[in-house]
């Protein structure tokens, strides 16, 4: 509230009057003496309470009449809270701070915080007088930490607001604030006033900052500068005070889902709700490309979160999809409505069974089990198995093939046993040992040498099949390790189908303390059952009693088909989690490409080039960012001498900031205590705050007001 | 000839004005003398043939040898009480004249009318008692005088109604009680009163009064001010006759006291002559003669 012509508020004190004639009329009535009072008292007393009534009634309209004149001619008129006390006369040198934070993309309507805010901008731009220099200031997370210092070139500044976009960025207003008051500590103005335009969102001001000080330039002959000034703040509230309601996928996991079958993957979606009004039946989809694979309803509580799972069979390789809410609001931010994601669906798995002791019985076969195992009803087609006799495997090559499970053969020939060896430790090859009555310790530390995790002992019969007391001095398994990949499958109940297996006869295995060999699992009595060992890129599991019916009824069992569909897996790294981790938009990112690849170029989700940057020049590591857009980045790669080509092991996705999906708004009076309390700053809904001379004018509403005391008065005196 | 209250008012010592009345009355009247049984003597007339006999004056005929008649004034037995208020609300009046005044010069008119046509002539006037009286006199009646028509008796009368005093609170109903038992046989009993009174128990007494067969008269004097309110700033309204007050803005309240007066007015003239008592109403501005011949004629000169 401000007056014009505060001079007349002096008119106020006009209001003694009626109260004066009010006062005579009440106490000094002129006494007389009068015989027929009875029917005075009797006119009086119906009428008193009335009369007493009228007499206030028409003292307050009196008044009102002379205060709604007299405030009229003052001219008042209201402005937003607190702008009196953050104008100063004189010039002023201003930075108009424009919040270009992903939050200030938020749709009302048809328009956009930010454009709203920019509008508001430019015609604080125009009320600026013209001896106050302007400077802008765009606001977003990573935003040049010195803004440029206020001049006089309105053109310069027009066109910077003109030219501005919102960014997919975070924001921190209270930087962007300090930024700004030290440009104006470059202008020689005394005058000093920050306008900021945006949408006061709780996460993008730190409360606990100090506020911000326009440094004062240092006094003649020092050089150490003054105290700082503090700069008058005017917060300009893009939202107007609204509430700012949201709905935003704040995560997205990706992970296998067994129930769905070989490249089943569920896709679980985080849900935030930002409002304080619950949400229900958002329908949530699962794209791949344009094509809708899933969809499911959400109901999140006001203020809460709420997660999704929605299930998809993917195709293999690196496979990019998004999530998104298919919210149709007048109002919110769209951007956060979706997630993109990769992932790594694993290629199919090329086994090559080498059978040891093959039949014509099919059940006496050595490989039976294994083959039933891994066959295409069994896994879907995602495991092709193959099955050799152990010399025809010896002569076969192993390109093409993941992993080689050999099953009771004879101790191989040197060549084989080198290829073998060769394509573990360069291709990653997976090797699965299995024993049998063919297999001489000795001949298979000779022949594998380090290829075995544990050098082969001896043998052990812990009973014979057959007889009675076998069930009873059978090995059963002791420990096992629950949280490798092969055995996490099992969920506690499901474990006893493992332990119930009993196992007659196994080799013991040599120590080798230098060995980096796993026991995953052992009997009994101690013995390793499982051994899991690394060579170069490659895995071996050693499993150290048969793969058929002969030392053991493991595979008889139930458990074993998993376990063996799993080992499978993880030794052609199948199940290696290649959760290709996402960015955060805003942040760099480490890129390395495979050794002997150079990245020649990322191309970001818009198919241009991002910004590249070698930390050092010997290492391949390539620093991109910041990353600008949300979505999906595609490294290029580059072997020497060969066409750059895209490297799907280095996509990755960048995410928005979910703190930008929570406008809950700052706490004005906070806000203000922040930024040096009411006297410096103030928040206003709308720019015209900025100039603060001007405001809603009010005399003609009281002008209104006087007339009708005035026709008041006269209706109750003629009465 | 009128006589108009404010010329009264300059009129001299108050026997002057009532006698003024009273000639104004009489004027209008155009009296003639009646003669008539009386223990006082008025003259002697020659004997004729027909007189009676009882009355020849012996000792005339011893001294003169003639027949003489002596003549009496007539003797009337109309005896008239006067019952004059004085109360405070009697002593309002901001016009030449109080009520009171007012009151009193009626009375002592027609108590020099009564006593010329030799009527005996009473008076009380009713008030709280005058602490300085030695007479022993009942609650309500401040003054009393018995019935008598002689010269000295009007004067006295006179004399009591010129000292009169308007104060107290209205105790016209013990007077009127009072006069009923001083007023002895059938009486004209003529109350002088604005019958203001907040126990409203002086209607039922002039009823009391007509139904021992007195012949009740009452002059209910009111001031013009009283008929009319004509105020207009706000005002404190002091009771006369006790401690009451109450502040008003007269414009405001006009109307409806207007309208209470006049339920009142119009409610004792109705009331009383139901009760066969006759009631005038006047005002303290009209001229008393004319009040007075108008009553006098309406009565049959009475």
């Amino acid at each position: 509230m401000g007056f014009a012509h505060p001079l007349y508020l002096w008119g106020l004190g006009a209001m003694a009057l009626p109260i004066i004639v009010h006062l005579l009329n009440q106490r000094q009535p002129r006494p007389l003496a009068f015989g027929a009072i009875e029917f005075v008292l009797r006119s009086q007393r119906q009428k008193s309470r009335r009369l007493r009534l009228r007499q206030i009634l028409l003292l307050a309209l009196r008044c009102l009449l002379i205060a709604a004149v007299a405030l009229a001619l003052a001219r008042p008129s209201i402005k937003p809270k607190g702008t009196q006390a953050a104008v100063a006369s004189g010039p002023q040198a201003t930075v108009l701070v424009l919040d270009a934070s992903l939050s200030m993309r938020y749709r009302i309507g048809s328009t956009t915080l930010f454009s709203r805010a920019r509008t508001e901008a430019l015609a604080a731009l125009d009320r600026l007088g013209p001896d106050e220099p302007a400077g802008v200031q765009l606001c977003y997370q990573g935003a040049p930490a010195q803004a440029p210092a206020p001049s006089f070139d309105r053109l310069a500044a027009r066109r910077a607001l003109q030219e501005a976009e919102p960014t997919y960025l975070g924001s921190d207003l209270t930087a962007c604030l300090a930024a700004a008051a030290r440009a104006l500590g470059e202008s020689p103005v005394k005058g000093k006033r920050i306008i900021a335009f945006s949408d006061l969102a709780a996460h993008s001001i730190r409360l606990d900052a100090l506020p911000p000080l326009v440094p004062s330039a240092p006094a003649a002959g020092s050089t150490t500068p003054g105290p700082g000034v503090r700069p008058s703040i005017v917060l300009v509230d893009a939202a107007q005070g609204r509430e700012l309601p949201n709905t935003a996928i704040t995560g997205v996991l990706v992970r296998p889902s067994a129930a769905l079958g070989p490249r089943g993957y569920e896709v679980v979606a985080t849900v935030a709700n930002f409002s304080g009004a619950a949400v229900s039946a958002l329908p949530v989809l699962l794209r791949i490309g344009a094509q809708t694979l899933a969809k499911g309803f959400v109901d999140v509580p006001a203020r809460g979160s709420a997660r999704k799972t929605l299930g998809a069979v993917l195709p293999a390789g690196v496979v990019t999809g998004r999530i998104e809410l298919a919210r149709d609001d007048a109002q919110g931010l769209d951007e956060d409505d979706g997630q993109d994601f990769t992932v790594h669906v694993p290629r199919d798995v090329k086994a090559l069974i080498v059978d040891g002791a093959p039949s014509s019985l099919r059940s006496r076969d050595e490989a039976f089990f294994v083959e039933a195992a891994l066959g295409p009803a069994r896994t879907g087609g995602r495991i092709v198995a193959q099955t050799l006799d152990a010399d025809a495997a010896a002569g076969n090559s192993l390109d093409g093939i993941d992993v080689v499970l050999l099953l009771n053969i004879p101790a191989p020939p040197r060549a084989f046993a080198e290829r073998l060896r060769a394509a573990v430790t360069q291709r990653g090859l997976g090797l699965f040992i299995a024993l049998g009555d063919h297999v001489d310790p000795d001949a298979y530390n000779d022949a594998f040498g380090d290829l075995l995790p544990r050098p082969l002992h001896l043998l052990k019969t812990a009973a014979e099949p057959g007889t009675l007391e076998a069930e009873e001095h059978a090995a059963r398994f002791g420990a096992i390790d629950w949280t490798h990949p092969l055995f996490r499958i099992f969920a506690s109940t499901e474990r006893e189908g493992l332990e119930s297996a009993r196992t007659y006869r196994y080799a013991l295995l040599k120590v080798d303390p230098a060995a980096q060999a796993k026991t995953l699992a052992s009997y009994d009595d101690g013995a390793p059952a499982l051994v899991e060992g690394r060579l170069g890129a490659g895995r071996v599991l050693l499993y150290t009693s048969t793969a058929s019916q002969a030392w053991s009824d493991w595979p008889i069992r139930s458990s074993f088909l998993p376990v063996l569909q799993q080992a499978v897996s993880y030794l052609a790294s199948a199940l290696d989690e290649k959760v290709l981790q996402a960015s955060l938009v805003g942040n760099e990112r480490v890129l390395s490409p495979a050794p002997g690849l150079s990245l020649s170029s990322v191309a970001d989700p818009d198919g241009k080039p991002a910004p590249l940057r070698r930390e050092k020049a010997d290492k391949a590591e390539v620093v991109l960012g910041p990353l600008l857009l949300p979505g999906l980045y595609k490294p290029l790669v580059q072997a020497p001498g060969a066409a750059a080509r895209e490297e799907p092991d280095l996509f990755f996705v960048a995410t928005l900031d979910a703190r930008e999906s929570d406008l809950r708004r700052v706490d004005e009076s906070d806000l203000k205590a922040q930024l040096g309390g009411a006297g410096s700053a103030q928040v206003a809904a709308s720019a015209q705050a900025a100039e603060g001379a001007r405001g809603t004018p009010l005399w003609g509403g009281l002008l209104l007001l006087a007339a009708l005391a005035l026709l008041g008065e006269g209706a109750l005196t003629r009465r | 000839m009128t006589l108009d209250p404010k010329l009264l008012a300059r009129l001299g010592p108050f026997p002057v004005r009532a006698r003024k009345v009273m000639e104004g009355v009489l004027t209008g009247l155009h009296q003639s003398r009646a003669y008539g049984q009386s223990v006082e003597f008025m003259e002697h007339k020659e004997y004729a043939p027909g007189d009676e006999i009882k009355n020849i004056d012996w000792r005339a005929y011893a001294k003169l040898d003639k027949y003489y008649v002596k003549r009496f004034e007539m003797e009337t037995n109309l005896r008239a009480l006067l019952v004059v208020d004085a109360s405070g609300s009697m002593a309002y009046g901001r016009g030449p004249l109080t009520k009171l005044s007012y009151s009193a010069i009626c009375a002592g008119a027609l108590a020099y009318l009564l006593s010329k046509q030799g009527d005996q002539v009473g008076l009380v006037i009713a008030g709280d008692p005058d602490p300085s009286s030695t007479e022993r006199l009942p609650a309500g009646v401040r003054s009393f005088l018995p019935f008598g028509a002689s010269a000295l008796h009007v004067q006295e009368l006179l004399q009591r109604l010129d000292t009169a005093q308007g104060r107290g609170p209205t105790l016209l109903a013990k007077a009127l009680d009072f006069a009923a038992e001083k007023a002895g046989r059938r009486a004209l009993v003529i109350v002088l009163s604005d019958l203001f009174d907040a126990t409203e128990r002086t209607a039922p007494a002039l009823k009391m009064l007509r139904g021992r067969r007195h012949d009740v008269l009452l002059l209910q004097v009111l001031d013009r001010e009283e008929l009319d309110f004509p105020f207009d700033d706000p005002t404190r309204f002091l009771s006369m006759e006790d401690d009451r007050q109450v502040e008003a803005q007269p414009r405001q309240i006009r109307e409806s006291y207007l309208e209470e007066l006049g339920k009142f007015l119009d409610g004792t003239r109705r009331d009383l002559a139901r009760a066969d008592v006759e009631v005038e109403q006047i005002a303290t501005d009209d001229p008393p003669d004319r009040v007075l011949l108008r009553l006098l004629a309406r009565r049959g000169g009475g």
